[in-house]
């Protein structure tokens, strides 16, 4: 018999897991018998960890100790939106970490992101071994397909924490695709409609006979029934507040309340036109009394309230569409995934949107999962002999980029293109003697760096010395299946190779995931924590304070690149490509971790280059006298400094300070 | 299903830098779309990695190698701009360069040569512009980066350069 592998769709709100064996599919159902588990962590005063539905009802009476939607974190920055969201919304102590990374403070102990998610894949793992009778280690996890490079790799942490390999990590409505198209010969062209508890994804998909090719992908990583329920915890917080003069979200019990009456109000609406909204005794008034939230939500109301998101999603599908180069009455079916794909409002928006009835055979619950445990199987092979494995031709959602002078960023690989994938660029010194390249690689679709997501900065060293513009570097990108980034650089002429693996800022180094996989805190989920000694206080995890890639950054910052030499040339004037831009790049944001958001956060580097430059008032009198020939020197002296400034500059500074004195 | 022989892999990847994309998937250059997409299956189908789990070590990254220059294929040869692009380049190359560099590379590249300096004596005035930077001279810095740009209007990277300098002195004013 072969070995058994699992396929675990872990959700921002539940997760599930099935396993496919021969031609059957089964969703393995926890304890309770449900179907789903919730994606809730509680910690509790005795030090055992539970999972699960027990542990969402954990919430309600102990808000700060329990993690739900840690998924919407994972792989974060601290700086980004989501986690200053989730800090307004959730009670539990959201910290950073190293490397701008995320953290969570619970009794006294600071867990990262990938072991709240492993403390979930350990759960399904223990569900699925109740069930199957044996034990499992190897598994495919599913992701949003719309996730990045950081979001996965942190994923993939998560499982092996759990103490599972990580097969593959799937995106998720390539996983639905294949639960719908798995063994029937079909041969279609479908979208695949997935809104989760945190994040949208939309993904066309074109299925042969035993091939799955995805067309394009887009997605909103910000954007989910969660989303929905904040919308309603609004309208009930604002009317209480009118009518009671008491604000139930400063309140964090009240808040959990708030939460749970409305996402049960979402899923009641999803079979009823109208609900009851009752919380007894939400709060007590200051003077002692009782109070209660009571009323009744239609569902005509409901929908004005979160019509917009749901419009959001068909931009994202528009675009999609766009991608794959088709219109939406080329395709033969639309498939929901997802909970909140539930709402009727939903399915009747999206049937409009596609002109034709989304297909509501498949739980929306429990079909990515299931679509995970037969690539799982096909993966392990343990597939009939009589059928072969589907393939499964997916692509990279998010384009890849690398950073250039004048705070830009230019595309290596483009979203959509099918994976795997590799794509070379020569580089050269810049510098006599010059021993290092440094490149940022990003991830997203805006010609900004900062506009995208940051995925590390590496530097290549042990190059030969040579005169500057000598030494070319083929610098080679590579995403693998599973969405993963890598990145190897070889010196042209003598072969020699430098290598490296996207050391992520905001994820585990090696020394922390050693840590953590020695610790195994995880492991004292549920009923293993008994036998275990009490957790030691204030426990930091075990790697130094800053990571090797943070290392990097500060240097970056006080002491500028020695730039390699791609730049962006042709696409806009650089002067004015800043000009509108009042943020910091994320190069400002190494030398101090500025939040990127608000006018304020701006005005922090501006000092520095005053500094930097040094120059006199009276020098400046007399310059101002020059003029350059068409220069399309930008009229507002103030911009170009807060940001342009200090990479051109930056740069300039090191170029400059660095004088060769051969070429004179 | 079968996996293929390690044996023809090593052969395969051997061979790779030699073969243009339409020679990878086994069609004639005047291909329909159809073609290129049915090709692109059956050569994803034999150097999957996933099809292919015997193999292991320096035939496994073979094998990834051969895969992902077969999805690159894919790429430029179903998308009609790429493939004009990527015809035009064989025609001219002599054969030489089987990969498409994408326009973007080659814009990377003559940003390299502004970065450098392509004229001498631009380059002359570039590193005099540097020298007096490090001086602290900005004003004679911002005259010999025009006198550079004098030599080589066309160069984006000092114009960048002055710019910079030239709105600098201006803030500071």
């Amino acid at each position: 018999m072969a070995e058994i592998a699992i396929g675990i769709d872990l959700g921002t709100s539940n997760s599930c897991v099935a396993v496919a064996r021969g031609r059957q599919v089964e969703v393995l159902p926890n304890a309770y018998g449900e179907n789903v588990t919730a994606s809730v962590v509680a910690f509790r005063d005795d030090g055992t960890i539970t999972v699960g539905n027990p542990a969402k009802a954990n919430l309600i009476h102990d808000p700060h100790n329990t993690v739900a939607s840690a998924k919407r974190l994972i792989g974060r920055y601290f700086f980004s939106e989501e986690v200053k969201k989730a800090q307004a919304i959730y009670a539990y102590q959201i910290v950073e970490g190293p490397g701008h990374g995320v953290r969570i403070n619970v009794r006294e102990e600071q867990f990262s992101l990938p072991e709240i998610s492993a403390m979930v894949l350990r759960e399904m793992k223990s569900i699925a071994e109740e069930r199957l009778g044996q034990e499992v280690r190897k598994a495919v996890i599913t992701v949003p397909a719309y996730f990045n490079d950081n979001q996965r790799q942190a994923t993939k942490d998560a499982g092996r924490i759990a103490g599972l390999e990580v097969l593959r990590l799937l995106n998720e409505p390539t996983a639905g695709a294949l639960a719908y198209g798995f063994g029937r010969g079909l041969d279609q062209r479908v979208a695949v409609y997935d809104l989760g508890g945190g994040t949208f994804d939309i993904s066309i998909l074109e299925i042969g006979k035993d091939v799955f090719e995805v067309l394009s992908t887009c997605g909103d990583t910000y954007l989910g029934g969660d989303d929905f329920d904040d919308r309603l915890i609004d309208l009930l917080a604002d009317e209480f507040m009118a009518t009671h003069q008491v604000n139930l979200r400063q309140d964090p019990f009240a808040l959990e309340k708030l939460k749970l009456a409305s996402e049960n109000a979402k899923k009641g609406l999803s079979v009823e036109e109208q609900v009851e909204i009752r919380i007894p005794d939400v709060i007590q008034s200051e003077a002692g009394e009782s109070l209660s939230v009571e009323r009744t939500l239609g569902v005509q109301e409901y929908s004005t309230l979160v019509m917009d998101l749901i419009q959001r999603t068909f931009k994202v599908c528009d675009e999609a569409l766009q991608q794959a180069n088709l219109v939406a009455r080329d395709l033969d079916g639309v498939i929901l995934v997802g909970g909140p794909t539930r709402l009727p409002l939903i399915r009747r928006a999206v049937s409009d949107y596609f002109q034709q009835e989304a297909k509501t055979e498949m739980d929306p619950d429990e079909v990515v999962a299931m679509g995970a445990a037969i690539h799982a199987a096909s993966l392990v092979g343990d597939t009939p002999e009589d059928s072969e494995d589907a393939f499964l031709l997916d692509v990279t959602p998010l384009s890849l980029k690398i950073g250039v002078a004048g705070g830009l960023a230019e595309t290596v690989i483009e979203r959509n293109t099918p994976v795997p994938i590799e794509q070379t660029r020569t580089f050269t010194t810049y510098q006599d003697h010059q021993e290092s390249v440094r490149i940022r690689v990003f991830q997203g679709e805006s010609h900004k760096a900062d506009e995208n997501e940051m995925l590390g900065q590496f530097e290549f060293s042990g190059f030969r010395k040579a005169r500057r513009g000598d030494v070319r570097i083929d610098v080679t990108f590579e995403i693998n299946s599973d969405g993963l980034v890598s990145v190897t650089a070889c010196d042209q002429e003598t072969g020699s190779q430098a290598s490296t693996e996207l050391t992520l800022s905001s994820g585990l180094s090696e020394e922390e995931m050693a840590g953590i996989l020695g610790e195994n805190r995880t492991g004292r989920v549920e009923t293993d924590a008994a036998a275990k000694p009490a957790p030691s206080p204030a426990r930091v995890p075990p790697a130094g304070p800053e990571d090797p890639a943070m290392a990097l950054e500060v240097l970056d910052a006080g002491e500028p690149v020695p730039e390699l030499c791609e730049l962006e040339v042709d696409r806009q004037e650089p002067a004015a490509a800043d000009a509108d831009d009042d943020r910091p790049t994320l190069s400002d944001a190494e030398e101090a971790p500025v939040p990127q958001e608000g006018s304020g956060a701006g005005e922090a580097p501006m000092p520095q280059i005053e500094n930097e430059i040094q120059l006199e008032p009276a020098d400046l009198q007399e310059l101002e006298g020059i003029e350059v020939d068409d220069l399309d020197g930008n009229p507002d002296d103030s911009v170009p400094l807060e940001t342009g400034a200090e990479s051109l500059f930056g740069a300039a500074g090191t170029d400059l300070s660095e004088l060769d004195d051969g070429e004179k | 299903m079968a996996g293929i022989a390690a044996a023809e892999i090593r052969a395969m990847a051997a061979l790779l830098d030699d073969l243009d994309y339409y020679q990878l998937l086994e069609i004639d250059r005047e291909a329909p779309a159809s073609v290129v997409k049915r090709a692109y299956y059956q050569a994803t189908r034999r150097f999957h990695p996933d099809a292919n789990r015997h193999l292991r070590g320096a035939d496994r990254t073979a094998l990834e190698r051969i895969a992902r220059r077969v999805s690159e294929a894919y790429q430029v040869l179903r998308d009609a701009r790429r493939r004009r692009a990527y015809d035009g380049q064989l025609g001219t190359a002599g054969g030489s360069r089987m990969r498409l560099v994408e326009a973007e590379a080659k814009a990377s590249q003559q940003a390299l040569d502004d970065h450098l300096g392509k004229t001498p004596n631009g380059r002359r005035f570039f590193n005099l512009a540097r020298a007096d930077i490090d001086k602290g001279d900005m004003q004679a810095a911002a005259r010999n980066m025009k006198m550079a740009l004098t030599f080589e209007p066309q160069n984006s990277f000092f114009r960048e350069k002055l710019d910079a300098l030239d709105g600098a002195l201006r803030h500071q004013g």
